[in-house]
C-alpha cells in the first residue's frame, strides 16, 4: 500500500487522466446500453408490455403488426386448438393524432393505435397511472409521451375525423414504432378508423392475443399453433418484441460497438501500467536487489490498477447516473441497474487480467542489473 | 514471514550470531561462471575472503575484474556456480531466489554505482521503504530513519524527492537506506565514482564513521586509491581471482 499510494500520490496528474479516461469510457459504454435499450423499448415495448401471452400473426406480414391480416377462418381455427383457452383479436393502425391539451392547433402527431377486443389478450400490461379505457371515448397512451399532451385527462383528436379520446391510464415502456401508442378498445378503434373513412368496414385484426388454455405453457401453445397452418405464425410476446424486423440489426450493432469498448478498456489501462512499469523499472530493480519481494511488488501494481478502475469505475457510474434520464431524439434514457453491474464485474476482470502483463514484467526484473546501473529489465 | 520466503527453522533466523561475533563475510572458493555460446567467462574464480565483522575493506582492480561479481555474491544478489558464501553466520551458499531476497532485506545493505533511490519516495521514505518491505515496525523505524537523516546531515532535506537533491545528499540518503535494515555487512560499489574528489573524500569520510561508530563490516569497491585509505586493508583483484 504504502509504496502504490506513494508513487500515485507523486504522480497525480497521470493517475488522475488515467482514472478520467477509464471513467469516460465506463460512460459511454453504460450511455450507450441505455441509448440502446431506450431505442428497443420504443421501437417494440408495445409488444414486449401488452397482455397476451402468445401472439399470432399472419406469416405472410413478416411479423410487422400492421402488416399481418388474421382472416375469420384463421381466427376461428386457433380459437379450436386445445392448447387455447381464449382468443382476443387486436388491431393495430397509425394515425395522425392532435394532442389537444397542448393547444388546440397543436402539431399532430403520428401515432400508433393498438385495439385489443379483450383486456387481458393485448391491452398494457402496466399501467404506471390511471385504468384501462373502458369506452369508445377513452384510451391508454405510453407512459413516455405523457408530457406530449397524452397525460391522464388530456385530450386527443384523431384526424381528419375529428373523433376524440381521453387518456385515462398510461401505460409503462409501451410505444410502438418510435411513436406514441394508444391503447384502446376494439369498438374505439372501429370507431376511430369509421372517423378517418366513413366508408370502411369492421377491420379484420392485425394479430390475435392468445391465453394459453389451462397447464399449456406459453412454449407449448406457440408450437401447437404453428402446427395449425403456414399461415400462422405464433410468438411468446418477448420474441415477438426481440424478433420484429430490425430488432436484431440494431443489438448486433451495438454488440460492436460493446466489445470495442469492452476491449478498450483493459487496453487502456494494461498499456498505461506496461509503460510505467517499463518507466519505473530501475526503481523496481533497486528495490528488488535491496530485499523486496516481487510478490509485494505486484501486489502494489495490482493496488493500483485496482484504484485506478475503482476509480475509473466510480466516475463513469456517477457521470452516468447524472446523465441518463430524460430523452435523446425520443428515446427515454434510464439507468440500467443491470448493465451497470456487467459491466462493472466485466471492466474489472478485464482490467485485472490485462494488468497480468505487466506483472509479469514485474516479475521478470532481475536484481542483479542494479549493479550494473544498466537497471532496465530486458 | 518465515514461512513466505520458504525459510524455516534451519534459516538463518536461529544461527545468526550477534553483531560483532565472527566474521561478517566469509567466501571459499567461491567461483562464478557465465556459460556463453562457445565458451564461458569466468567472472570470478575461486575467491577467497573473510571479512571481520567490524572491518572495513577495499576491493581494488582493473575494470572487469570481477569486484562487482564478488560483492554481488556477498550480498545474495547472484548465486555463485560453486563455493560457500556465509553472511552474518548464515551459509547461502545454496539458497533459492526467496531465501535470498531475504539475506538482502535483512542482513546486507547496498549502495549501488548508479540508481540507489526511488525517485517518487522522498529521502526519508526512500529509508522507510526498507522497514515496508520487511518488517514493517512502523514507529521504531521512522526514529531510526529521523535519526540516520541527522547524522548523515540531511535532516533538512528528508522530504525532499531525489530529483531535488545534489549528488552527494543522493550519496548520503543512500548510505542511510543502507543502514536502516542494522546489516551485518555493507556493500559499496564505488560510492564515490559520481562525485568530484573533494566531495568523494567527504562521502568516504562519512561512511568510515557511521560504519565504525556502528561496528559494521564493508567492503568498498573502488578504483581510487585515495580512497583506500580510509579502509582497514585494500583486497586487489585482477581476472576474477583474488590476490
Ligand atoms: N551477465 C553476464 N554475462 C556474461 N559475463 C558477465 C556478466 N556479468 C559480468 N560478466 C563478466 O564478468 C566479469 C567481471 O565483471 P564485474 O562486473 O564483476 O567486473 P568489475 O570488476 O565490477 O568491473 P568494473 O570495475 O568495470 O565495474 C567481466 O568480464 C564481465 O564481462
Ligand atoms: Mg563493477
Amino acid at each position: 500500500m504504502f509504496l502504490a499510494w506513494k508513487e500515485m500520490r507523486r504522480a497525480k496528474a497521470r493517475f488522475g487522466l488515467l482514472i478520467a479516461a477509464v471513467g469516460l469510457l465506463v460512460f459511454l459504454i453504460l450511455f450507450q446500453q441505455s441509448l440502446q435499450n431506450g431505442l428497443l423499448t420504443s421501437f417494440t415495448g408495445a409488444l414486449r408490455n401488452q397482455s397476451a401471452e402468445v401472439l399470432v400473426y399472419r406469416t405472410d406480414g413478416r411479423r410487422i403488426l400492421q402488416a399481418s391480416v388474421i382472416s375469420p377462418d384463421l381466427t376461428e381455427m386457433v380459437g379450436r386448438d386445445p392448447s387455447v383457452a381464449a382468443v382476443g383479436r387486436i388491431t393495430q393502425g397509425t394515425f395522425t393524432v392532435t394532442p389537444l391539451a397542448l393547444g388546440a392547433d397543436a402539431e399532430p402527431v403520428e401515432t400508433s393505435v393498438i385495439g385489443f377486443e379483450l383486456p387481458d389478450l393485448g391491452g398494457p400490461r402496466f399501467l404506471t397511472a390511471g385504468r384501462v379505457p373502458e369506452n369508445t371515448e377513452e384510451a391508454v397512451a405510453s407512459d413516455a409521451d405523457a408530457a406530449g399532451g397524452f397525460a391522464v385527462g388530456d385530450v386527443v383528436r384523431i384526424e381528419p375525423g375529428g373523433k376524440q379520446l381521453t387518456i385515462v391510464g398510461l401505460a409503462r415502456d409501451a410505444q410502438l414504432n418510435v411513436a406514441p401508442t394508444l391503447f384502446v378498445t376494439y369498438d374505439t378503434y372501429r370507431a376511430a378508423l369509421a372517423s378517418r373513412n366513413p366508408d370502411a368496414g369492421a377491420p379484420l385484426p392485425n394479430a390475435l392475443g392468445i391465453r394459453p388454455a389451462p397447464g399449456v405453457t406459453a412454449g407449448q401453445a406457440v408450437a401447437a399453433i404453428n402446427a395449425l397452418s403456414p399461415e400462422l405464425d405464433a410468438l411468446t410476446r418477448d420474441d415477438a418484441a426481440e424478433q420484429a424486423p430490425g430488432v436484431a440489426q440494431v443489438r448486433q450493432s451495438f454488440r460492436v460497438i460493446f466489445l470495442l469498448y469492452g476491449f478498450v478498456v483493459p487496453l487502456v489501462t494494461g498499456l498505461f501500467f506496461l509503460i510505467i512499469t517499463f518507466q519505473k523499472a530501475p526503481a523496481l530493480t533497486l528495490l528488488r536487489a535491496i530485499g523486496a519481494p516481487a510478490s509485494r511488488l505486484v501486489a502494489s501494481l495490482l493496488i493500483q490498477v485496482a484504484i485506478v478502475l475503482g476509480g475509473g469505475l466510480v466516475a463513469g457510474v456517477g457521470l452516468y447516473a447524472a446523465l441518463a434520464r430524460g430523452r435523446i431524439g425520443g428515446v427515454p434514457l434510464r439507468f440500467e441497474t443491470t448493465a451497470v453491474i456487467v459491466w462493472v464485474v466485466l471492466l474489472s476482470v478485464g482490467g485485472l487480467i490485462s494488468a497480468l502483463f505487466s506483472a509479469r514484467r514485474v516479475l521478470a526484473i532481475d536484481p542483479y542489473s542494479a549493479t550494473t546501473g544498466a537497471g532496465v529489465g530486458r | 514471514m518465515n514461512e513466505q520466503d520458504g525459510l524455516t527453522g534451519d534459516g538463518f533466523t536461529e544461527h545468526a550470531p550477534a553483531q560483532g561475533w565472527g566474521p561478517a563475510l566469509i567466501m571459499e572458493k567461491a567461483r562464478k561462471v557465465y556459460p556463453m555460446a562457445d565458451s564461458e567467462v569466468v567472472a570470478l574464480d575461486d575467491a577467497d575472503i573473510v571479512v571481520e565483522a567490524d572491518e572495513m575493506v577495499a576491493l581494488v582492480g582493473p575494470s572487469g575484474s570481477g569486484k562487482t561479481t564478488l560483492c554481488s555474491i556477498a550480498g545474495g544478489i547472484l548465486s555463485p556456480t560453486s563455493g560457500r558464501v556465509v553472511v552474518g553466520g548464515v551459509d547461502i551458499s545454496t539458497f533459492g531466489p526467496k531465501q535470498l531476497t531475504r539475506v538482502r532485506r535483512e542482513l546486507v545493505g547496498f549502495v549501488f554505482q548508479s540508481v540507489n533511490l526511488v525517485p517518487f519516495l522522498t529521502a526519508r521514505e526512500n529509508l522507510l521503504v526498507v522497514d515496508e518491505l520487511g518488517r514493517r515496525t512502523g514507529a521504531p523505524a521512522r526514529r531510526r530513519a529521523d535519526q540516520l537523516l541527522e547524522e548523515l546531515g540531511l535532516a533538512d532535506r528528508a522530504k525532499n524527492l531525489p530529483g531535488q537533491l545534489s549528488g552527494g545528499q543522493r550519496q548520503r540518503v543512500a548510505i542511510g537506506r543502507a543502514l536502516m535494515n542494522d546489516p551485518e555487512l555493507v556493500l559499496f560499489d564505488e560510492p564515490t565514482s559520481a562525485l568530484d574528489t573533494k566531495l568523494g573524500m567527504a562521502v568516504m569520510e562519512l561512511i568510515r564513521d557511521e560504519m565504525k561508530s556502528r561496528g559494521i563490516a564493508a567492503i568498498v569497491v573502488t578504483h581510487d586509491e585515495r580512497i583506500t585509505q580510509f579502509c582497514d586493508r585494500s583486497v586487489h583483484m585482477e581476472d576474477g581471482r583474488v590476490l
